[in-house]
């Protein structure tokens, strides 16, 4: 929270700060919803969800089945659900197959797995070559894949909201889940890299 | 009027699912071959540049939702199927694709045509 | 529509620029943007898909110069004036007024 007083206020901050306002006035929002859902998602929502979810995918395969049949239902076993997020769906990574997410039209991403997007994933360069030449933005990400490997990429126009099941990594055998959901990341989760045990 | 904190909270943790539930006969199964209408309608579409005339295959019938070219222009639900459909790379990128890559995109019933 | 939102595909849109360790938000008014959205919803005015398509609206130039926040503010403002919850006039004088300092 950086409020410099000093500052005058941008052009988008005084539009923000207008219509916030007035809609208050007219009765129309509260502010401490606001405030309440900046916090969730802020501060409760995020990665550590599905980095919870495809833990206990790796440790449990029958957790694993009802996650690649029905994602949603699985995902809500773990208390998460909600906006952009009510109809999930997993794709699992394999060794001979490597699934990337994206939405070219609008950026829609999975809210209570994943939390909010980061801004490449909303950007236009992302939005645009993912789906034409996924193999080169995943390079950027420093992810090379051979070619025996398929690219599959999952744009998602329309109402389903996807979320990736990396690759266990190797070497990772015996660990608890909570150790295995410390490796998980959103970018995995998203399909631009792998999960990798560090030091390794 | 306006929501509380908690309703608001509440109303995250809910959703709101287009889906609807409504028992509709699907106009494709899955393994079928589609083919994406080209279609370039002046208003809000799901339907994205790079897939239109192109053949795929219907790879998972999820279901039915609401239509958004309708329902953004105030002209209803018009409730429908929409399916995962396959690409392949070669299909949609021509010379420039990778043998093998695939795109999955979901496609709205009335998007489609039997190819 | 064929606009500019419909990205899959195109060329020359600039380098993939990705931010390490990037914070949720980046300013307190994408904290009010982003905090608004369920709220405002929540007073049936509009739906999700006539907030896209207003996004879509925006023009090419706008929608490529600006970010995904301003993507939903501009949304909102276009939105809520044209389904007379609020009138431009009222909405420039609050700007003018909160720009002077007066509110």
């Amino acid at each position: 929270m950086s409020t410099n007083h000093n500052r005058p206020l941008s052009e988008v901050e005084i539009r923000v700060k207008a219509l916030e306002s007035l809609l208050v006035e007219k009765g129309l929002i509260d502010p401490a919803a606001v405030d309440a859902l900046i916090d969730a998602y802020e501060h409760k929502i995020g990665p550590r969800n599905g980095a919870k979810v495809v833990a206990r995918a790796w440790t449990d395969p029958d957790y694993k089945q009802r996650l690649l049949v029905d994602g949603t239902k699985a995902i809500a076993e773990l208390g998460f659900s909600g906006v952009q997020g009510e109809d999930m769906v997993v794709i699992e990574n394999t060794p001979q197959v490597h699934n990337v997410l994206v939405c070219t039209l609008c950026s829609c991403y999975p809210w209570p797995t994943l939390g909010l997007p980061p801004v490449w994933y909303k950007s236009a360069p992302y939005r645009s070559r993912v789906v034409s030449e996924p193999r080169g933005v995943l390079q950027e990400f420093g992810l090379e894949l051979a070619d025996s490997v398929q690219v599959r990429v999952w744009d998602s126009t329309a109402e389903l909201r996807y979320m990736v099941l990396p690759e266990r990594p190797a070497g990772t055998e015996g660990w608890t889940e909570d150790a295995l959901a410390e490796l998980v990341t959103r970018d995995a989760m998203i399909g631009v890299t792998k999960v990798v045990v560090p030091g390794k | 009027m306006a929501i509380s904190p908690e309703q608001a909270l509440a109303a995250a943790a809910a959703g709101a699912s287009a889906r609807v539930a409504q028992a509709m006969t699907p106009r494709f199964n899955v393994g079928d071959h589609v083919m994406v209408s080209n279609i370039n309608p002046p208003g809000h579409t799901r339907m994205p540049r790079y897939i239109r005339g192109k053949r795929g295959v219907i790879a998972r019938d999820h279901g039915v939702f609401i239509f958004p070219d309708t329902y953004a222009a105030g002209r209803g639900e018009r409730p429908q199927h929409v399916y995962s459909v396959r690409f392949t790379s070669h299909e949609l990128w021509g010379t420039h694709g990778r043998a093998n890559d695939e795109l999955f995109v979901d496609v709205w019933d009335d998007y489609m045509e039997r190819a | 529509m064929n606009g500019i939102h419909d990205l899959g595909g195109m060329h020359g849109l600039g380098p993939l620029v990705v931010e390490a360790n990037e914070p949720v938000f980046h300013h307190d008014w994408e904290r009010r943007v982003f905090g608004m959205f369920l709220p405002i919803f929540a007073t049936g005015t509009f739906n999700v898909d006539e907030l896209r398509a207003a996004i879509e609206r925006m023009g090419a130039p706008a929608y490529l110069n600006t970010t995904y926040y301003e993507h939903w503010l501009h949304a909102y403002e276009t939105l809520l004036v044209g389904k007379g919850v609020l009138t431009q006039a009222e909405l420039a004088a609050r700007q003018r007024q909160i720009a002077a300092g007066a509110h």
